[in-house]
């Protein structure tokens, strides 16, 4: 169960106490303390608590003699949900604007059929993944301007990027393209192996990029005049009081979907690393999935409230839910039921928690 | 059957001029497209008669917006009171999925009653997932988007599970009636749509349901200080909407008999909505327009008719609606409006005019574009 | 505070031939302003003067249509709140527009964070917080959560921002109506400091006392236009007041005289039409007892936060109780929600006009209809033909303007606002109408009117539960006073002759136990009321 611990702490942290409240006295103990049973902690604590939950279960349930819980599992859940974790940092910043960003889904396949057809035309691979990326981010431009100027909802604007995106796709392909380009494949293959036989793990180029996605997210958003303003701007009358401080909070709007685009532009290519192929059916109800995953990781819908380190404890819930259902042998549509399930009890948690704070 | 039925009755000309202004556009749109398709392809226009039955491209048109109206009608409510519902898409699946499953099981498939019992079923079904739908929302106080989404994913899950992961097929020629049949010349789901879009208007405008309706939309705690049962309207309107889409399930899948619970009703939740976008209801809630959403679903489907006739690689359907749907929605932006009014240099924090809400000091989502 | 002390000849802002116009409304039409560097300036107007949308096109709220904003001797276009802050121009509004899910400390600094590289030193940003707080003698911790705090905490925090980048300008705009006594005074000698640094203050409020006592001069706007600029010291308070509304001030004072006369009406003994046995709901208001008679009113004194408006809630079916039971001509009611209390015949005109009042985006029509429809039940339509007569009655009667029931709510100015929720709840003809701070934010005319109507609805019989922050209007009208302290009901004040705001503030404030939990006190003092100040 060390491993357990170790892979939760960067959770807990940005959830839990500050890290100063735990040393020394008693009382500045208790204090840490009740700050971290505090309303706005309540649902990143409920997270962890599922995440706790559900690795026990699978532990009792397929322990045996090589044990559920390893290192092996995490580097596993990592290395299959890499691309969902960047989505799912992208989408944390929209949610906590209090926007919705549907268009990621699309992007993913557009960028990965971008990258299978520009590779075997001779482009350099460092070109073609920069291009990957700023396909993504031209989207979320496409998407802030039409949120930001034209004051267009958050939802119909990324509705609309999104059927431009899987029409984009439709028109470069639409059958899956496979990626023979050999250094594509080498960057995809390559990876530091620890441990020995069984209990082997692996660290490859997907997850650590989506971990430094994941920690420049969290510098951002906790330390930067932007982050802040990014909270203000999901304060719940559509940026009005930011507006009115004299900050720039339509800007921060737009950047918000840049943001989140350029998210699911780095997405696409690891997706593409992951499947070696570009697909235009490829990432159909994924922008759902990125949500699910921000909201069982605590971040509050409506905006203003959540952590983006609690995102990256949703989507490891989120790979576990799927780990077990395949484990449990039972059909894959179990495995949307089952999300859906626990998506209602996220769901509910944070309207309880809120329905208390008032 | 288009603008006539917007303009509820009793209600005052400056609100009539309004809803002409909404649907302005819309219309437009529309005309042009029929026109464009009607240049190309002479014999576009045509509507024929054989057997005592109406035939050409627009019947067509007017058959396939039958499904994306049904669900239209339903989420231009729920967007009124603030709302949406993403989870049409999913009961279509189950509600066609409980009633085939049905009648596979029933020995008399093809007797009416069976037929009419399964219908029920499934109908009853769509109630009581628009229930859920309802008490996530107005009891327990969830965001729509998402205690919609819940059954938006969990939904297919369950269609699955009825069909036991089978594309279940019947024979049942009432139930074949009811997507490719023709009553008075007109096709089957026509007739259906035409019906519930007149029962609908009758239950929203002939009683206080509008007015309410909006204003739950428009200040939902102001609303229930004066006395407004927020609650259960708001309740109401999603069984409606779930209910809609159960018929849309039905009338869509009759013809081909199949219960594809993976595909049937894919993205129609975005078809849905965008049919109520179309028609100048604005997604913030308040002010809907259910002439509006009928003409949306009919640009939606001549959309995807023209595809066809202009000879455009079907692939790219999605790329032209995403197209359109971007245009139309930047023609509605009160701030293009209010950029053509102020000559484009000027940098007006207003817009003026009746037809749009004007972003002035309520802090609307729109006055923080007030730069 | 480094001083920036501009040479006094030239205007720290002149605004000239301002003119800026809503959908059917001129609001602003040709109007002039000056402000000198080291002024205190009063804006004065009634509501719908023009008041809000002058410090709108100030502040960047509003683009104006025509007209020119110098500051500073520069001609500026203002085409957003970051433009009016980065030409010196600080604002407060009157309601709070902080973020509340951010920090005490984010909140003052946020857009001038001290900062390390690219990030915020965030003890340094505490720091500086803390300072600019503690300056205007409030002492909270800055990590604290700002929504944590009370309405006029929240409001103090707002002014401490504005003073963290030196301002030319500072706007407040109704910066006292969600404060104490002794806060006003700290905020005040703020002001008086800021202005010696040579800072030009606007200041807008409708208390006439505060604008006495802390400005320098005054700018009066009526209908949309300049009325004139006039020293503060060369202006009597009655020409002030007859200046805003057009009216001489002896029409004025009978007007009020009349109203006071006229609530003296004795009851009898019969059946109470309202009583409340051990009304009450953990941590809004304790237990209480109160009886109402039919055309009776009832005026509520008490601080902010002493559990007014959560009695009010109470009564009237916008909350439920937890305990005690309330009776309706001698049978018990259960109030669940506001449509039973309606059906009952309570109406309760909520203090928050904007939120829990108007639905703006509908028609004044359909905003008189609404409670009489809900009462009526979805299925059962109110005919045209009745609807368009009540309307038209209760327009004509309250005297909205303009006269136009298909215009949109929100298009009203707040006074009118008010008159149509008035509208509303008389529409549905209620034997007891609970108003919570019907004047709220209204100027002197419409004022008067409300009060004179209330004294006429209870001459018919109605019952009225008054509740407001002003202790002479509450006195005006009501036949008794029943006085909250820490969300108890302590006193019963019968009025009479001899009863003056006074004798209320003394109950309201004897032996008040230091800083109590509903009233959270930042800087340790006993708060004392004020008449006029909530």
């Amino acid at each position: 169960m060390a491993t357990t611990t170790r892979s939760a702490t960067p959770a807990s942290r940005g959830a839990g106490a500050p890290p100063d409240g735990r040393t020394g006295a008693l009382a500045r103990a208790g204090a840490a303390l009740s700050r971290a049973v505090q309303p706005r902690y309540l649902p990143v604590a409920g997270t962890l608590l599922t995440l706790v939950i559900m690795l026990a279960v699978g532990e009792s349930r397929y322990g045996g003699e090589r044990g559920f819980v390893s290192a092996r599992l995490f580097s596993n859940l990592l290395l299959d949900n890499s691309y969902l974790l960047v989505l799912a940092v992208g989408m944390t910043f929209v949610i906590l604007t209090g926007g919705i960003d549907l268009s990621v889904g699309a992007v993913v396949a557009l960028v990965g059929l971008v990258v299978a057809t520009l590779l075997p035309l001779g482009v350099p691979l460092p070109v073609v993944l920069v291009v990957g990326v700023l396909v993504g981010s031209t989207s979320g431009l496409l998407v802030g301007t039409l949120v930001h100027h034209f004051s267009i909802q958050p939802f119909i604007a990324s509705l609309a990027a999104m059927f431009l995106a899987r029409g984009l796709c439709n028109v470069v392909s639409v059958q899956s393209l496979a990626i023979k380009d050999e250094g594509f494949a080498a960057l995809a293959s390559w990876s530091l192996k620890l441990g020995e036989g069984r209990n082997m793990s692996k660290i490859n180029l997907s997850m650590i990029v989506a971990v430094l996605v994941l920690l420049a997210a969290y510098a951002v958003l906790h330390h930067t005049r932007f982050g802040r303003t990014v909270y203000g701007v999901g304060v719940g009358d559509g940026g009005n009081a930011v507006q009115l401080m004299g900050l720039k909070g339509g800007r921060t709007v737009l950047w918000v979907y840049v943001i989140s685009g350029t998210c699911a532009g780095v997405a696409g290519i690891l997706f593409a690393l992951y499947t070696k192929s570009g697909f235009n059916l490829t990432g159909i109800g994924m922008e759902l999935d990125a949500i699910a995953a921000v909201v069982i990781g605590g971040t509050i819908l409506t905006g203003g409230g959540g952590y983006v380190l609690g995102t990256g404890a949703g989507v490891l819930v989120y790979g576990l839910i799927q780990v077990l259902i395949a484990r449990e042998g039972l059909d894959s549509w179990w495995t949307r039921v089952f999300i859906g399930v626990v998506l209602l009890a996220f769901v509910v948690l944070q309207r309880v928690i809120t329905l208390r704070r008032r | 059957m288009s603008s006539p039925t917007t303009r509820p009755p009793g209600r005052p000309g400056t609100v009539g001029r309004v809803v002409h202004h909404r649907l302005f556009w819309p219309v437009v749109a529309l005309v042009l497209l029929l026109l464009a398709c009607g240049l190309r392809s002479p014999g576009f226009l045509t509507v024929s008669v054989q057997d005592g039955h109406l035939f050409g491209q627009l019947v067509d048109i007017l058959r396939f917006s039958a499904t994306p109206m049904l669900l239209g009608l339903g989420m231009a409510l729920v967007i009124a009171t603030g709302g949406i519902d993403l989870s049409v898409g999913a009961v279509m699946a189950i509600s066609l999925a409980v009633s085939l499953t049905y009648l596979d099981a029933s020995p008399t498939a093809g007797a009416v009653p069976t037929v009419a019992a399964a219908i029920g079923v499934a109908l009853a079904v769509a109630v009581v997932i628009g229930t859920f739908n309802g008490f996530l929302v107005s009891v327990l106080g969830v965001q729509p988007f998402i205690a919609t989404m819940i059954l938006m994913v969990a939904g297919r899950g369950i269609a699955m599970l009825i069909t036991q992961g089978q594309i279940t097929t019947v024979t049942s020629e009432p139930f074949k009636f009811l997507g490719s049949g023709f009553v008075l010349g007109l096709p089957t789901p026509v007739v259906v749509a035409a019906v519930v879009l007149v029962l609908l208007v009758l239950l929203v405008r002939g009683s206080a349901l509008g007015m309410l309706l909006e204003s739950v939309g428009i200040n939902r705690e102001a609303s229930r200080l004066a006395g407004v049962p927020s609650r259960r309207i708001t309740w109401l309107v999603y069984v409606v909407a779930a209910l809609l889409a159960g018929v849309a399930g039905i009338v869509y899948g009759a013809p081909t008999m199949a219960a594809d619970a993976n595909n049937i009703g894919l993205m129609k939740e975005m078809d849905a909505i965008l049919c109520v976008v179309l028609g100048g209801t604005t997604l913030a809630g308040g002010k809907f327009y259910l002439g509006g959403t009928v003409v949306g679903a009919l640009i939606l489907s001549t959309i995807e008719r023209a595809v066809v006739i202009f000879h455009v690689p079907s692939q790219i359907t999605p790329l032209f609606k995403a197209l359109v749907i971007i245009a139309v929605c930047v023609a509605q932006s009160p701030r293009l409006r209010e950029m053509i009014r102020s000559g484009v240099p000027g940098r007006s924090g207003r817009a003026a005019g009746p037809p749009t809400p004007a972003p002035t000091p309520a802090p609307a989502p729109t006055v923080e574009k007030v730069l | 505070m480094s001083s920036t002390k501009a040479a006094t000849t030239t205007p720290a802002v002149e605004m000239s031939g301002i003119t800026i116009t809503f959908p059917g409304v001129r609001a602003l039409d040709g109007v002039d302003l000056t402000l000198r560097p080291g002024e205190v300036h009063a804006l004065m107007g009634e509501n719908g003067a023009g008041k809000s949308t002058l410090i709108k096109a100030l502040t960047g709220v509003h683009t104006v249509d025509s007209g020119r904003i110098v500051v500073g001797g520069e001609e500026v276009r203002i085409g957003g709140p970051s433009d009016a802050q980065a030409a010196g121009i600080r604002t407060v509004y009157q309601e709070v527009n902080l973020c509340g899910n951010l920090s005490v400390a984010e909140n003052v600094m946020l857009g001038h964070e001290p900062r390390k590289g690219p990030f915020i030193d965030r003890r340094a940003m505490r720091r500086e917080a803390a300072r600019y707080l503690a300056r205007l003698g409030v002492d909270i911790d800055p990590v604290s959560s700002l929504s944590a705090h009370s309405i006029a905490v929240q409001q103090l925090c707002a002014i401490a921002r504005a003073t963290v980048v030196d301002p030319k300008v500072l706007v407040l705009d109704e910066p006292t109506s969600s404060l104490q006594r002794a806060e006003v005074e700290q905020l005040f000698d703020v002001v008086r400091g800021l202005r010696d640094s040579g800072v030009a203050v606007l200041f807008v409020s409708h208390f006439l006392d505060q604008v006495y006592e802390i400005s320098d001069r005054m700018t009066v706007l009526r209908n949309g236009r300049l009325v004139g600029t006039y020293l503060t010291a060369d202006l009597p308070r009655l020409e002030l007041v007859s200046q805003m509304i057009g009216r001489s001030g002896d029409e004025l004072a009978g007007l009020e005289e009349g109203a006071r006369a006229r609530a003296r009406v004795a009851h009898d003994d019969d059946v109470p039409l309202v009583t409340a046995v051990g009304l009450g709901k953990d941590g809004r208001i304790e237990p209480f007892d109160l009886e109402m008679f039919p055309g009776e009113v009832v005026g509520l004194a008490g601080l902010l936060g002493s559990g007014r408006t959560e009695l009010a809630r109470l009564l009237t079916g916008a909350d439920t109780p937890d305990t005690g039971s309330l009776s309706l001509d001698g049978s018990p009611v259960r109030l669940t929600d506001p449509l039973t209390a309606l059906r009952a015949g309570i109406a309760f005109a909520s203090e928050d006009r904007k939120k829990e009042g108007i639905i703006g985006d509908l028609t004044v029509r359909e905003n008189i209809a609404l409670a009489v429809q809900a009462v009526r039940g979805v299925w059962r339509p109110v005919p045209r033909r009745e609807l368009d007569e009540l309307v038209e009655r209760y327009m004509a009667a309250l005297g909205v303007h303009p006269a136009d029931p298909d215009m949109l709510v929100r298009n009203l100015s707040g006074g009118n606002q008010q008159k149509v929720l008035l509208a509303r709840w008389l529409a549905t003809s209620p034997r007891l109408l609970v108003l919570d701070e019907p004047t709220r934010g209204i100027d002197v005319g419409a004022k008067a009117e409300i009060q004179k109507l209330v004294a006429d609805l209870a001459a018919d019989g109605m019952a009225v539960l008054f509740v407001s922050s002003e202790l002479e209007e509450v006195l005006r009208v009501s036949q008794r006073v029943e006085v909250l302290r820490d969300r108890v009901i302590v006193e019963q004040i019968v009025n009479g002759p001899d009863v003056t705001p006074a004798t209320v503030l003394a109950s309201i404030a004897r032996e008040t136990p230091g800083p109590s939990p509903a009233t959270p006190v930042p800087t340790g003092r006993a708060r004392q009321n004020h008449g006029g100040t909530p």
